[in-house]
Formats: structure tokens, C-alpha cells, sequence
């Protein structure tokens, strides 16, 4: 197993105030990973780092390092858009765009400047495949994503992420807006994108980051205060405050 | 979040636990006193109540699962309730050694016994204060007094050495006694097990509290 994302003493500022402190941890390739922790902990603030979203705000600031595939991605002057192809993203709540369900996942193609229809429309259904989507939808490509379900959205987000062949998934509360069959089915989809995809998971259902994910990272007050393998941190954690985070004995 | 509920339910199963414990302790002490002042009436009321010790730990397999199922308990809640569902059955099995005793004291009948019994009580006794101080070390989380009597299971089997060799020999020399001297070394066995199934008691302990699987004391038996 390798480190496919390796975060060394990063800490992140939103303006003066400290949101992440000294954060080291290393993300294995095609493997799941979860972050947990109580609200306003960091984890997303971490997850938002990782394909640096925070440059869109600005007074945002980052020190130290995160290393994709040998490079540090926090260094100046790197080309964001490559970054986000490479490291894609999933909301919490499903952000289709008000276009066609095609078009919302061609969008990044095009983006990327593929041109030829027949490439988009191969690589648009092998998108929606992975993210098992195309049975439900294959024959109404071109009604507007709005139409479809909650589940069914969000499924077309990670399609769209997907399509672009990313190396890695952000998902940030992919499934808190959806009910127990449609994050079934995001969490079946999950087990499979793992098989080509590094993907990172921020999560507050305990229950589905011990389903889900094979490390978990417990994150408090912008620290992270417990890393390990999910088995672990759910059977006998090492340190206090994760287990009086996941007994529900604070939060 | 805090789960108030939740853990007011944890809490209230632990305490079946330590009620279940005292009911086993007592039906071992009835049965080792009325097997020595043969108590007929007393060991029959023993065999009948085990039906109560094993409707109890039914009751609390079922509030565990009830809580497994209806609150996903993790980390140290997860491993209490995989211990306590281990250690019932434990228990269960103390009661059913101490029914086993007091069934031995009703088919001796008004045979008057091969020997007197002065091992058996120890025995007893030991095994008595091993399953108390357990008991105690799982409310405590107590993993040091555990480990602890774990070892001490030795003196129980030594004790069950002695009582078996004698009563062989005096078999040898008395085929007569073979019937009600074999009674005895069940009896004995029985209690051989009791202090096996408090070292089970312990290691669920040791597990509740670290989260690790260990044997410590296995039995020659």
C-alpha cells in the first residue's frame, strides 16, 4: 500500500484565526479514508485543503506541505484546474448543475478541452456506469439533472467527478441530505470506486465511516487527534478523547 | 450529544450483571452447604431455581442485543457488551455447576457420605471469592485483580488433584464406595469448572478494558 497523499505539519488560517494545527497524516492509495469529529472540528476544513478550495476566498493561508505523487501541491504558482481534475470533489448536498443529466457530466470534459463527441459520449457513459447511475438514467440523458432524485443527484456528482479521471475523491457529508436506501447505494458505489480511486471521506455518521472506510482520523478543536485503521478506532481507540467522541460521551 | 439514555441503559445492564453474579454465588454456597449437611430439601430447591438464573441471563443477552441494535454502541461500550453477553454465559454455566452439585446431593439419597468433606468447601470458598473479587474487578475495570485470579485458578485444580487421588485410592481399597465416591468427584469437578468459568470471567474483563483477547490461565482440565 502506498501513500498516494502524504500531509506534513500543515496548519490553515481563515484570515487570523488557526483552523487546522500541525495536521500530519498520510492518505493510502485506493483505500478509503474517513475523518470524524465533532462540528467545527477541521475535517472539512482539512478535505477543502486538499485540492485547495480555500483560494477561492481570500486571507486564507496555508503552511506546510501536501504531497500528491512527490509534489507539493501548497506551492505557488500550481495550475489549480489541473489540481481539481486530479483531485475531485463531492458536496454535501448534491450540486448538479441546470443542464442535462449529460451535459452535467460532460461539463468537465469539455472543460478540459476534449472535443470530439464520440470520446465524451464514451467517456460520459463509462462515468455513469462507475457511479452506478446509467441503468436508472440511459434513457433520459438529456432531461434536466433537477429531475432526478436526491440520491440520484448526488450519484450524478460523483459521475461528474469521476468522469474526469480523477486520482482522488473528496466527499464531504456525501450522504447526510439523502435517506438509508440512497446512501446504501452511495455507499456500495464507494466500495467499488476505491478499486481505481483514492478516496477521503468526511463524514458525522460514525456508523458509516466504520462501514465505509478502512483509516479513520478522529479531528477535534483543529487538531487531529487519532489516526489509525477504522477496525481500531471503533474497537478500542487509543486515546481518550476519540472514545469519549464516539461513545457519545461529549460532542 | 451526549447519551444520556443510552448510557443510563449501559449502566442499568451492568448492574443485571452484578445481580445475576450474586444469585450464582448463592446457589454454589446453598449447594456446597447442603451436599456437606445433606440438605435434601435444600438441593432440590437449588435444582428448581436455576430456571431463574437462566431466565436472567436470557433477560440480559436481550437488553444487549436490544442496545446493540438500537444504539450502535462503540469502542469501550461495544467491548463492555461483547463481554457481558460472554460473561452471562459464564455465569449461566455457574449456576448450572452449582445445580450439578446439589443433583449430586439428591441422588446420594440418605447414603452417608464416603468421606468427610473438607477439600469440597475449600474448593468452594476459593472459587466463591475468585468469582466475588471478579465481579468486582468488572465494575472497578479493575484489569491488575483479574489477571490476578486468573492464577489463582491453580489451587482449585490442585485442591481437585487431591480430592480425586483420594477418593481413587479409597476406591481401590473399597469397590463398595465406587457408586457414591464417583457421586463426589463429580461434585468436585463440578466445582474445578466453576473457578475455570471465573477466569473466562476475568479475561472478558481484561478484554472490556484494553480491547485484548488474551488466555491466561489454561486449565489442565
Amino acid at each position: 500500500m502506498n501513500d498516494k497523499v502524504k500531509i506534513k505539519d500543515l496548519n490553515f488560517y481563515y484570515g487570523t484565526k488557526q483552523a487546522l494545527k500541525n495536521i500530519n497524516l498520510s492518505v493510502r492509495e485506493k483505500e478509503i479514508t474517513a475523518l470524524i469529529g465533532p462540528s467545527g472540528c477541521g475535517k472539512t476544513t482539512f478535505l477543502r485543503c486538499v485540492n485547495r478550495m480555500h483560494d477561492l476566498y481570500p486571507g486564507n493561508r496555508y503552511e506546510g506541505e501536501i504531497i500528491l505523487d512527490g509534489r507539493n501541491i501548497l506551492e505557488k504558482g500550481l495550475d489549480l484546474i489541473k489540481l481539481r481534475s486530479k483531485v475531485g470533489m463531492v458536496f454535501q448536498k448534491p450540486t448538479p448543475f441546470p443542464m442535462s443529466i449529460y451535459e452535467n457530466v460532460a461539463f468537465g470534459l469539455k472543460l478540459m478541452g476534449i472535443k470530439k463527441k464520440k470520446e465524451i459520449s464514451l467517456r460520459v457513459e463509462k462515468a455513469l456506469k462507475d457511479s452506478a447511475l446509467w441503468d436508472e438514467i440511459k434513457d433520459r440523458l438529456n432531461e434536466p439533472a433537477l429531475s432526478l432524485s436526491g440520491g440520484q443527484q448526488q450519484r450524478l456528482c460523483i459521475a461528474r467527478a469521476v468522469a474526469v479521471e480523477p486520482e482522488v475523491i473528496l466527499m464531504d457529508e456525501p450522504c447526510s441530505a439523502l435517506d438509508p436506501v440512497a446512501t446504501a447505494k452511495i455507499e456500495d458505489l464507494m466500495t467499488d470506486l476505491k478499486k481505481t480511486y483514492t478516496v477521503v471521506i468526511v463524514t458525522h455518521n460514525m456508523q458509516q465511516a466504520a462501514r465505509v472506510s478502512e483509516f479513520t482520523g478522529f479531528f477535534m478543536m483543529g487538531e487531529m487527534i487519532e489516526f489509525d485503521y477504522t477496525q481500531k478506532i471503533f474497537t478500542a481507540p487509543s486515546n481518550k478523547l476519540t472514545e469519549d467522541y464516539i461513545t457519545g460521551r461529549f460532542g | 450529544m451526549t447519551r444520556e439514555a443510552y448510557h443510563k441503559a449501559l449502566k442499568e445492564v451492568q448492574d443485571e450483571v452484578q445481580q445475576m453474579a450474586v444469585m450464582v454465588g448463592a446457589a454454589v454456597k446453598d449447594s456446597m452447604e447442603a451436599l456437606k449437611s445433606r440438605d435434601m430439601e435444600k438441593s432440590k430447591k437449588i435444582v428448581k431455581n436455576d430456571i431463574q438464573i437462566n431466565q436472567k441471563r436470557f433477560d440480559i443477552e436481550e437488553r444487549c442485543i436490544r442496545l446493540i441494535a438500537t444504539q450502535q454502541p462503540m469502542a469501550v461500550d461495544l467491548r463492555t457488551l461483547a463481554a457481558i453477553i460472554n460473561i452471562i454465559t459464564d455465569l449461566e454455566r455457574i449456576g448450572d455447576h452449582a445445580e450439578g452439585i446439589a443433583k449430586i446431593s439428591v441422588a446420594i439419597g440418605d447414603a452417608p457420605l464416603v468421606k468427610p468433606l473438607i477439600d469440597m468447601p475449600k474448593m468452594a470458598d476459593k472459587g466463591l471469592s475468585m468469582l466475588q473479587r471478579c465481579m468486582k474487578a468488572f465494575v472497578d475495570r479493575d484489569i491488575e485483580t483479574a489477571k490476578k485470579i486468573c492464577n489463582e485458578d491453580d489451587e482449585v485444580d490442585a485442591l481437585y488433584d487431591a480430592i480425586y487421588n483420594e477418593l481413587v485410592m479409597m476406591m481401590v481399597n473399597d469397590p463398595k464406595i465406587i457408586k457414591d465416591a464417583t457421586y463426589l468427584i463429580w461434585g468436585a469437578h463440578n466445582l474445578e469448572r466453576i473457578a475455570d468459568r471465573v477466569t473466562n470471567i476475568a479475561e472478558r474483563v481484561v478484554y472490556m478494558v484494553t480491547g485484548k483477547m488474551e488466555e491466561m490461565n489454561v486449565s489442565k482440565y
